[in-house]
């Protein structure tokens, strides 16, 4: 294998991780450009996903069935969150509301521990998409493309959501000044329900195919709420642009980090945002502060 | 309110008088408690300089703290027989600069720009003290040795016995917190609280918002490598633990859970945090998840902290828990 069939597959494997990023960050983001909620408890979601993805594949089998049950049912647990905890702290500010999406972030992954123990599981990818095919001259995993693939109609769902339709447009506004679109008489609270909503389900997608390609294990939640971080304080908050620019970046960053000098991977992650905001302090594509 | 007065100086006579003679009365299990409380309440302390007085959400403090403990680790480790106060005064001197560095990048910004960037920057030093094994050992952490006191007069005073650790830390402890409570109320500690309330006044007045916020971060970064330090002086032990995400959240916790409206809050909330999580840990291995429970009963439920079962609520605008 040539220098550049191995510069190839990383840049490959670092869009793979990038798109998984992009789909648990973008609802993260949403959430936060609306209504200025940190939602530490999003990456739990993430989490779920993939743990629910491993009891229903290997409960009736089927992968595909898992993809639709496990983010109808943690889409279903973070809507009872908001409803019944988040809600009451938009009024009280930040420090609550990490207060309390960190305690429950804490309270899920025990909850994981108790429920699917401590070791790391594995799910099988589905026998369609399992091997490796010939690809641009060297082989490339099925189901790594099969990963690119799908986030990919994902976001082109996302962009003909947020461009083409009613709901989309609030949405935007919102993101802009939600203040000003409730002011209106639009029902901000339901939009950022929608969003909130959405936004498990796109976590939930990720832990899901995630799952086959890392093992499922209860810090994987912690792992990427870090790069979440890194992505939405690079890619400037409420920005969805800024998101999939900072999480591919953020990808390419960890993969060509770990080709080159493994023990400075997650440096360069961090080296990445402090350039930027020492650059741009409100982000890449950010509103001014 | 004058007549409050003589309450709190006893109260304050009658604290001070069991924190002397509490080595004579416990058993040291309980000395060790105490210890740990008074290291946490420094560094609550400092924190809430910022986050109750300053409306400052630091986020990423675990990063002074971290930055402290590790200075103090590697000077205990690579320097034999280094000065205890000069080990000290660098790793405080240290988090100095730690916090002209991180504030020059993030004081500019407000609100959660402000606490996600100062976390950022703590992850970037996680990341450091994770990956930089030949230094730091990684997860596994290192242990590190105690050195004597050498006092003017007395020569030098051994560190190996618990006993003295507790009064060397009590007496750091007490002037640090004491000290802070005074810079609060110098003029410059007084205009932190200005800009909270309103950053767009100060300057026509003749504030320099930027270098208000910059000079008190600083100083807030300045008593937490302090508080790191003792940490490892303390523990002789450093991991990654005094910089991982789990340790911001703690200080958040100690200064909401105990009150950041009052200076003392963030104290109480210390003591309360290490009491409790002895006493979890000694029920069952499941703490995690009765600890983040407390978290959101807290937030839903015991809005002004601790503090305020005991004093009743400020009736002015006090400080704001963050806001948008």
């Amino acid at each position: 294998m040539g220098i550049w069939e191995i510069y190839l597959t990383t840049a490959m494997h670092g869009l793979v991780y990038g798109m998984l990023i992009f789909l648990v960050a973008s609802g993260l983001t949403l959430v936060l450009g609306m209504a200025g909620v940190l939602n530490i408890a999003h990456a739990a979601l993430y989490m779920l996903g993939a743990y629910f993805a491993y009891t229903f594949t290997h409960s009736t089998g089927s992968f595909w069935l898992s993809l639709i049950l496990s983010p109808v049912i943690v889409a279903l647990v973070a809507v009872l969150i908001e409803r019944f905890l988040l809600r009451k702290t938009y009024a009280k500010g930040h420090v609550p509301q990490i207060l309390l999406t960190f305690g429950l972030l804490y309270m899920i992954s025990e909850i994981v521990r108790m429920v699917w123990g401590t070791n790391p599981l594995r799910v099988f990818e589905p026998p369609l998409l399992s091997g490796e095919i010939p690809f641009l001259g060297g082989t490339y995993p099925v189901y790594r493309l099969f990963i690119i693939g799908f986030s990919i109609l994902i976001l082109i769902g996302m962009l003909l959501f947020l461009m083409r339709t009613r709901v989309g447009l609030v949405i935007r506004a919102a993101v802009h000044d939600a203040d000003m679109v409730g002011a209106l008489g639009t029902n901000v609270p339901f939009y950022l329900f929608v969003v909130y909503a959405g936004g498990a389900i796109l976590a939930a997608v990720a832990g899901v195919i995630a799952a086959p390609m890392l093992s499922i294990f209860s810090g994987m939640g912690d792992q990427i709420l870090l790069d979440c971080f890194v992505v939405i304080i690079v890619g400037g908050f409420g920005s969805l642009l800024g998101a999939f620019v900072a999480a591919l970046l953020v990808g390419e960053l960890q993969s060509f980090g770990v080709l080159w000098i493994p023990q400075l991977a997650l440096v360069f992650e961090f080296l990445l945002m402090a350039v930027v905001l020492a650059i741009r302090p409100t982000g890449l594509f950010g509103e001014e502060a | 309110m004058n007549r409050t007065v003589p309450y709190w100086i006893a109260g304050a006579a009658l604290i001070l008088g069991f924190l002397l003679l509490a080595p004579h009365l416990l058993p040291e299990m309980k000395i060790h408690l105490i210890i740990e409380i008074m290291i946490f309440s420094l560094w609550a302390v400092s924190f809430n300089l910022l986050f109750g007085h300053g409306g400052l959400l630091a986020f990423g403090f675990g990063a002074p703290f971290g930055v402290g403990a590790y200075a103090a680790a590697l000077l205990f480790q690579h320097f034999a027989g280094i000065s205890l106060v000069l080990t000290l005064s660098l790793v405080a001197l240290l988090g100095f600069v730690t916090g002209v560095i991180i504030g020059s990048l993030s004081v500019r910004l407000k609100g959660a720009y402000f606490a996600l960037i100062t976390f950022g920057f703590q992850m970037f030093l996680y990341a450091i003290a994770l990956k930089w094994y030949s230094v730091t050992k990684g997860d596994d952490g290192f242990g590190v040795t105690r050195p004597a006191l050498s006092l003017p007069l007395a020569g030098n005073l051994s560190m190996a016995n618990v006993v003295p650790v507790y009064y060397f830390t009590l007496a750091i402890v007490v002037l640090a917190i004491l000290a802070t409570y005074l810079f609060q109320k110098t003029p410059l500690g007084n205009s932190i609280a200005l800009v909270r309330e309103n950053d767009v006044r100060p300057p026509f007045l003749g504030y320099n918002v930027y270098l208000t916020r910059l000079t008190v971060f600083s100083v807030a970064c300045f008593l937490a490598a302090l508080a790191g330090g003792l940490f490892v002086f303390f523990n002789e032990f450093v991991s990654t633990a005094v910089i991982d995400m789990n340790i911001s959240m703690i200080v958040l916790l100690m200064a909401i859970i105990g009150g950041s409206e009052y200076f003392l809050g963030p104290i109480l909330g210390a003591a309360f945090y290490v009491l409790v999580q002895n006493w979890l840990s000694s029920l069952t291995n499941r703490w995690f998840l009765v600890m983040g429970a407390i978290f959101i009963v807290v937030v839903l439920y015991l809005e002004g902290g601790l503090i305020s079962l005991f004093i009743p609520k400020k009736d002015q605008p006090g400080v704001s828990m963050g806001g948008k």
